[in-house]
């Protein structure tokens, strides 16, 4: 479903991405591992659109989505969270979630009526909420709540506008032990044809729930195989492990 | 977001039945002062609902209030056409204008958004300025009112017609409200605060900013075809960038993104002006002086001030009863 070719980015004389080549069939969850600074997340802002490539091509589905904009590839199916928070601040969990639904279900541009108060929508809010543990919080201002909180709605705010390719960004940085358990359960209850890419740190926890995973290291893909490949890899071990700060 | 609140209805009611009693009791130069209040604050209104609620700081919004109000003086005056069909005409062409000017404005950010919208403006001003049959710099008088004989309304006395003024006024408001709290109202808060991560969940930001701008003509319009009535004589000065930052000094004062504010702002405005102008010819001054406190005292403006005391009061009452 996903498909990117000999994709290029520079930052000046730093190469971010090189010659990145990446196959992701639908329903797979493929895990991005790789030390900090590998790439991994201009890699996804590169998926999404939010950074320009300077060579190569995404494919979505077999269409080609390179030169589309940031919106056009969300409404393809592309959704993703942020590593460092990318939220409404001054609205409630229930209002960042509602413009996630509004906008996945083309209810966003209606200037006659609230569609944020449609029952579908709503239904849609409440479930979403209870699927990231957020149920309770619903009407507390985003600023107003935790650290946890904001990152459990980060992966909401995706989830909500039903993605066909969900990518999510370290979504456990700097949460406890609790929340990385229920965020496992989560990963385990989303539909089977979801395709997934997730960049996360927590190694044991990514190994156990990923088909395949993907090491970058300085901008490169440096492996590609299934979980028990990665742990048997020496190399996976010396630039991950050799690396790993975190 | 926006929400219509208690506060925000009572104040609004408050403010129209005080403009009302004016007409009735402030005399020919009171309902002159009335008048020129409701289309300032139609103007600032519509200034609100682009920079309050969608962070489009407009300097392009007195051109498109001198537009329609040159439209509205061609078709009458020089085309002899009813200004029933040509006040209709007006506004649905400041509505795509409006609509045009944002399109490509928000394609830019901050500060040239800004400088976009002024250049925008004096395109404005200098294709009206220079159209041989518009006037030029005489400007264009004959401009016909409403006739409203038919329902037993004479409009060209002053009361009348500033009782209209004072009902369109009421209209804008509703107007502005209902396109505020819908689903189109709330994606434009959402632009507004954080517009990269609603072009992220697929949002077309610059349709958004487009149409809103293009609402936000519609609601200039009303006010530029008002003014044009209102002198039955148009001129260049009404399509002036400082009448934008008038406009925009107007909804600081009283309050950005209150909705309410722009009214409490224009009236409290074309008042003070008033009264001080009799003694000095620096009003200028105490205005600046008057708008320098407000952005020192938190930026909130008189009504936003106002909004935030109730509201804080409220909210620590609540909390010593909890
Ligand atoms: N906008 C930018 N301009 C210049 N350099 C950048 C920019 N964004 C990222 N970089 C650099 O590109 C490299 C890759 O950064 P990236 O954020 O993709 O790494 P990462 O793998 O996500 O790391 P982490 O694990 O710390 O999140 C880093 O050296 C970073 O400093
Ligand atoms: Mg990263």
């Amino acid at each position: 479903m996903l498909d990117v070719r000999h994709l290029n980015k520079r930052f000046g004389s730093l190469a971010v991405t090189q010659d990145v080549n990446l196959s992701v069939a639908r329903g797979e969850r493929r895990l991005i591992l790789g030390p900090n600074g590998a790439g991994k997340t201009t890699l996804f802002n590169l998926l999404v659109g939010e950074l320009a490539s300077d060579s190569g091509e995404i494919h979505l589905d077999g269409e080609r989505v390179d030169r589309l904009g940031v919106d056009a590839r969300a409404r393809l199916g592309l959704a993703r969270s942020y590593q460092k928070n990318n939220l409404f601040d001054a609205l409630s969990v229930a209002e960042n979630l509602a413009l996630a639904v509004t906008a996945a279900r083309g209810l966003s541009s209606n200037p006659w009526r609230d569609t944020h108060r449609d029952a579908s929508v709503q239904e849609d809010v409440e479930r979403v909420a209870a699927q990231v543990g957020l149920e309770a919080r619903l009407h507390h201002t985003v600023s107003d709540t935790a650290y946890g909180e904001r990152r459990q709605l980060e992966v909401g705010m995706a989830l909500a506008s039903g993605p066909k390719l969900l990518m999510m960004d370290e979504p456990t940085s700097g949460v406890g032990p609790a929340m990385i358990d229920g965020f496992r359960q989560l990963l385990q209850s989303l539909p089977t044809d979801l395709t997934i890419l997730i960049v996360e740190h927590d190694m044991d926890f990514a190994l156990d729930l990923a088909d395949r995973i993907t090491v970058l290291n300085y901008g490169e893909v440096v492996f590609e195989g299934t979980p028990s490949e990665a742990r048997e890899s020496a190399l996976v071990r010396e630039i991950y492990l050799g690396a790993d700060d975190a | 977001m926006f929400h219509q609140t208690a506060l925000k209805s009572v104040t609004l009611v408050i403010l129209l039945l005080g403009l009302g009693a004016y007409v009735q009791t402030g005399g020919y130069y009171g309902r002159e002062l009335v008048i020129e209040a409701c289309i300032l604050a139609m103007l600032a209104l519509s200034v609100d609902v682009v920079a309050g609620y969608g962070g489009m700081i407009s300097m392009c919004h007195g051109a498109l209030l001198g537009a329609a109000a040159y439209a509205f003086a061609a078709m009458t005056a020089l085309l002899g056409w009813p200004p029933s069909l040509s006040f209709v005409i007006a506004i649905v062409a400041s509505t795509l204008l409006a609509t045009a000017i944002g399109a490509v404005s928000s394609r830019t950010q901050g500060i040239f958004f800004i400088m976009a919208t002024l250049a925008f403006g004096q395109m404005v001003y200098v294709m009206i300025f220079d159209a041989p049959m518009l006037g030029g710099d005489d400007g264009m008088a004959g401009v016909k009112r409403l006739n409203l004989d038919l329902v037993g309304i004479n409009f060209k006395k002053s009361a009348p017609f500033a009782f209209a003024c004072i009902a369109l006024l009421a209209l804008s408001y509703g107007l502005a409200a209902l396109m505020l709290r819908s689903g189109f109202g709330r994606t434009l808060s959402g632009v507004k605060a954080n517009e990269d991560r609603l072009r992220a969940l697929g949002v077309r930001v610059w349709w958004v900013k487009a149409r809103a701008f293009g609402f936000s003509g519609l609601l200039a319009g009303i006010a530029g075809v008002m003014a044009a009535q209102h002198t039955q004589f148009v001129s260049p000065e009404l399509l002036l960038w400082t009448l934008s930052g008038e406009a925009l000094v107007v909804v600081i004062l009283g309050g950005l993104g209150t909705l309410v504010g722009p009214l409490v702002g224009a009236i409290a405005l074309v008042f003070v002006k008033h009264e001080i102008s009799s003694v000095t010819h620096y009003w200028h001054l105490f205005i600046g002086i008057a708008l320098i406190l407000t952005v020192l005292a938190g930026g909130r403006g008189l009504y936003g001030q106002f909004e935030y005391v109730v509201t804080r009061a409220r909210r620590r009452r609540a909390k010593d009863h909890a």
